[in-house]
């Protein structure tokens, strides 16, 4: 090496640090970045970034590839190793009952009630349960029978009110649970207990879930959609939000697609007059590249859901037209459903929706069918209520059996928690009202998985507590998911240090009884 | 192994007169160190409550010498540059010969005491002795290696001695935690590295009621301390036939006879019974358990029936077993390329290969032809389920199906099909699902499928036959049970 001029010692060279200069323009100069501080720590960084790989897990690394995330299911062997074991069901349909129906209206049947009629409720039965705001103030509890006679059906000999005529056509098929229990009381959390496991807004529903996990079965539509049932004015509509069908801490591609229940399920769908395919593909394309580079610098997963979206949304310009036009329907199809699916929006209107859907590989459709709270004039809105849903809903459970589709669809029919026994208000001979009841509802599944022909559990003499195989929320969801192939203590995703699963932390199993 | 190394280093030195006082110190101990297993021969019978006393501080000794020999490596190691730390490594090592002594005389104690045998313990204290042995050595030669005649043995078995205490070590952890206690909650990443191990249980009675609820019960409460790395009291309920050989106080169960089965007697005396089983403040029977096991030994004690009174069946229930197809990873990448190339899908039925693939031709049905259908022949075997509903295929892909010999189901939905050909898929014995709806298959065509051993479900909806047909009594709700 050169000496430098002003350097004695050649053994240890002079540095900016050995000069007499002001301590702030030595530290100035040690934070300056030098070769060996570059080196030296370029060399640790190589460590982590060997150490981070050791131990990330899948999620880290597809971030980081890119696309390949979008599509868990694209390869043969799942990203997430799912399903954990052959699945009976590959997809599920979701009637959701919101509001509350009236178990005892309907499938609970209490023939002793008819004796009790305006007599209290015994205190015992109550407990010291917690009452809504609604009845809490009430003096009396007075017993309200249903209204509706209740007959034996089928091989199996259930019993069915006579509100659900056509329900009990296929009441030999179904797997009816008696003895569904949730924690809420009111509307909100008690919904979306039963939807995403969480009385708190912020985790993942079932669909998105399952999206997430068991991935698409069909590229050119989603894998998660959702259905509005037309509100009746008639009725007391709760309102639902997109957070019941939100994807939560997952990337909101697995989010439910709602489809509107108009005459125009999509808004926009076609291009604009002078916008042909190629431009529209064109201009895709381009926004994808950008929003490629944007991946690049920021490396936000949310990106690449925004891409996948943009995709979904250009093969949904093709696909939707095709899946609403019911022009091709045989004559049969309008007979089984009846009148009232010719109107969109209708609840029949969307079963059949369904079923398409179901043919076209939707993995899970959800439809919503709000009005069940029905506070007061039960007697008056119940058979409304009726008429909307139960022919739709035997439909398009006859309509997957004869086209073979029920042997691996999943057909569940729930709502949020059940009604009360006692009156809501003034009991008369013609009406009464019910109050939310969150210790004992009613259920049904059909399909791949579960058990045909079953009553499961028992309430007591006034369908208010259980007495037999109650079945929690959790362990409602931890069955769902076991019929589509998922063990769901083992179906965790990591999230705010928690490894976060749709059952919830607390202990939850799947109910035996009800499998197949 | 070692002891015959000792030994002959011992002789050598007998031969020069050369045998200093540690050495004799080292082979007198070592010779006491080998007897000692077998003066307390582990017998499975607990012994005097003293001995059991003096055992149960085992567990805190055992750290004294673990950490004292781990300090007596750093010393030694930062002895290199300040020889202060080298002279008190000298008394360090004297102290670990002491503790560890003293830790393994306590642990022979405890398990003698407390009647526990097993591969793991006996390992666990070969693996002490031999700790010491190695120790006892070290302190022979480590004044040749201070005065600097011998370089090489001293930090030689220093370091064998650091290796024989951490697998000595573990056996321990493994006897205290359950065999798993270090991978169970391992990153994946590093788990991958260690065989996972499986869980016991007697295959030739798999799903019976034993294997299904009552193996669980024993698994969870009991065979920490009664299987194979334990045997208290010389009882392993690991498997059945060793459940019913009994321990030492004889037979755990009379079948038919709950209240003699002493294994229903201990489990439900009084928690703070000394004969309380599980003992040692581990989780309690649930209510439920205690009335599975009462139901199964009044029923017999059965390890094959496949149901009993009172016992509600569990998850894991007997299903049919599906017919494994074999693995198919070494065709992954082939299956990727076929993807990329035909648009349809090779879709695993899930994680597990032998559960096989769906073909899924969803996305490109409307040009899915027979000849693209050929194009799968060579993962045929692997292919349970083929989605072909709506495709472009015709009669001519029956000879293709013809070799997907484990197909379970088929969707021939409204394809052109019309089943002058469905003969040909009689020879496919694992087809259950059937669906030629929206086809022109006819009631003719259907008779050849009549003798398929397994066909329950096939669909006919708006074909010619739907309505004469001898298939209706087998749709699938009526025919699930």
């Amino acid at each position: 090496m050169k000496q430098h001029p002003l350097c004695t010692d050649c053994e240890n060279p002079i540095t900016p640090l050995d000069l007499p200069i002001p301590a702030g323009l030595k530290r100035e100069w040690s934070a300056v970045e030098t070769r060996r501080k570059f080196l030296g720590r370029s060399g640790k960084v190589l460590g982590w970034a060997a150490l981070a790989g050791l131990f990330s897990e899948m999620r880290l690394r597809s971030y980081a590839s890119g696309a390949e995330v979008t599509s868990p299911a694209s390869a043969t062997g799942n990203a997430l190793g799912l399903p954990h074991f052959a699945p009976k069901a590959k997809r599920a349909i979701y009637l959701f009952m919101s509001g509350g129906p009236p178990q005892m209206d309907l499938f609970d049947y209490k023939p002793n009630l008819a004796a009790q009629f305006n007599k209290d409720m015994p205190d015992s039965i109550r407990g010291n349960q917690q009452l809504t705001g609604m009845t809490a103030g009430q003096a009396h509890f007075p017993v309200a029978p249903s209204h509706w006679p209740f007959a034996q059906h089928g091989q199996t000999g259930t019993w069915v009110s006579s509100l659900l005529p056509y329900t009990a056509r296929m009441i030999d098929d179904l797997t009816i649970i008696k003895t569904v229990n949730t924690d809420a009381i009111n509307h909100e959390p008690a919904i979306m207990l039963m939807n995403t496991g969480n009385m708190n807004a912020g985790k993942p529903c079932l669909g998105a879930w399952l999206a997430y996990g068991l991935g698409s079965m069909n590229d050119n539509l989603p894998t998660f959609i959702v259905l509005q049932t037309k509100t009746n004015p008639k009725e007391n509509n709760q309102p639902v939000s997109s957070r019941l069908w939100s994807s939560g801490f997952l990337s909101s591609e697995y989010a439910g697609v709602g489809l509107r229940s108009g005459a125009d399920p999509v808004l926009y769908l076609a291009d604009p007059s002078g916008v042909d395919r190629g431009v529209r593909r064109e201009m895709l394309d381009t926004v994808e590249q950008v929003n490629r580079q944007t991946l690049a610098d920021v490396g936000d997963p949310e990106t690449n859901a925004r891409i996948a979206q943009y995709e979904m949304a250009f093969r949904m310009q093709s696909s939707v037209p095709e899946l609403t036009d019911l022009s091709k329907e045989p004559q049969s199809t309008w007979e089984l459903y009846g009148p009232d699916a010719k109107q969109p929006g209708t609840f029949a209107y969307n079963c059949l929706l369904a079923r398409r859907m179901a043919e076209r590989g939707v993995r899970f459709t959800q439809i919503y069918k709000r009005g069940w709270d029905v506070h007061g004039d039960a007697v008056g809105t119940l058979p409304i209520l009726c008429r909307e849903t139960d022919q739709g809903a035997y439909a398009l459970v006859t309509d997957l059996k004869r086209r073979g589709l029920l042997d691996d669809t999943l057909v569940i029919w729930a709502g949020e928690f059940g009604r009360t026994v006692y009156s809501q208000g003034g009991l008369s001979e013609e009406n009464y009202g019910r109050d939310h009841h969150p210790r004992c509802f009613t259920t049904w599944m059909v399909g791949g998985g579960v058990r045909p022909g079953i009553a499961y559990g028992e309430t007591d003499d006034y369908s208010y507590n259980i007495v037999k195989d109650p079945v929690h929320v959790r362990d409602f969801n931890a069955t769902i998911l076991h019929c589509l192939g998922i063990d769901h203590s083992r179906f965790t995703y990591k999230f705010q240090g928690l490894d976060q699963k749709l059952t919830s932390p607390v202990p939850a199993h799947v109910v035996d009884g009800l499998l197949a | 192994m070692i002891a015959v190394e000792k030994l002959t280093v011992a002789v050598r030195n007998l031969r020069h007169r050369t045998v200093s006082v540690q050495w004799r110190f080292a082979l007198a101990a070592s010779a006491l160190l080998l007897l000692l297993p077998f003066i307390f021969r582990l017998d499975g019978q607990s012994h005097a409550d003293w001995i059991q006393f003096l055992g149960s501080f085992h567990p805190l000794l055992v750290h004294l010498p673990i950490g004292m020999l781990v300090l007596l490596l750093i010393l030694e190691f930062a002895g290199r540059t300040r020889v202060a730390l080298r002279e008190s490594a000298a008394f360090v090592l004297y102290l670990t010969l002491l503790t560890g002594a003293v830790t393994l005389i306590f642990g022979i104690l405890l398990a003698y005491g407390g009647g526990d045998t097993g591969a793991t313990v006996t390992r666990h204290m070969w693996g002490a002795i031999a700790l010491l042995i190695e120790l006892l050595i070290c302190f022979s030669v480590r004044p040749a290696w201070t005065s600097g005649q011998d370089k090489r043995s001293y930090p030689v078995l220093l370091s064998m001695t650091l290796l024989t205490l951490t697998w000595t070590a573990h056996q321990g952890g493994s006897l205290t935690h359950g065999s798993d206690y270090l991978t169970r909650y391992m990153p994946g990443p590093l788990r991958q590295f260690f065989p996972s191990a499986t869980k016991a249980s007697d295959a030739a009675y798999a799903g019976s009621v034993y294997a299904l609820n009552i193996h669980p019960i024993f698994d969870a409460k009991c065979v920490a301390c009664h299987g194979a790395h334990k045997e208290k009291g010389g009882l392993r309920l690991d498997f059945f036939d060793l459940l019913t050989k009994g321990g030492k106080d004889g037979a755990v169960f009379v079948p038919r006879d709950p209240d003699q089965s002493l294994l229903l007697q201990r489990v439900t005396l009084a928690q703070n019974d000394q004969h309380f089983m599980p003992a040692e403040g581990r989780t309690p029977l649930t209510a439920d358990e205690i009335a599975t096991l009462r139901a199964w030994i009044l029923a017999g004690a059965s390890p094959t029936a496949a149901s009993i009174p009172g016992i509600r069946a569990t998850t894991e229930k007997v299903e049919p077993p599906l017919q494994p197809v074999g693995d198919y990873s070494s065709l992954i990448n082939d299956i990727r390329e076929m993807q990329r190339s035909q648009g349809a899908k090779l879709v695993a039925v899930s994680a597990k290969p032998s559960d096989g693939l769906i073909l899924r031709t969803i996305d490109v049905a409307s040009k899915f032809d027979d000849a693209q259908l050929a194009r799968f022949d060579r993962f045929a075997p692997f292919i349970v389920e083929a989605e072909l509903g709506r495709t472009a295929i015709t009669d001519a892909s029956f000879d293709t199906l013809r070799k997907f010999t484990n197909l379970r189901a088929l969707h021939l939905e409204g394809t052109h099909v019309t089943g002058q050909s469905l003969a040909k898929l009689s020879s496919l014995s694992q087809l259950t699902y059937l669906n030629v709806s929206g086809t022109k298959v006819t009631s003719g065509a259907l008779a050849s499928l009549s003798r398929m051993p397994n066909l329950r479900h096939v669909y006919l909806f708006d074909t010619p036959t739907e309505s004469a047909s001898e298939f209706t009594n087998k749709s699938p709700l009526k025919s699930t049970q």
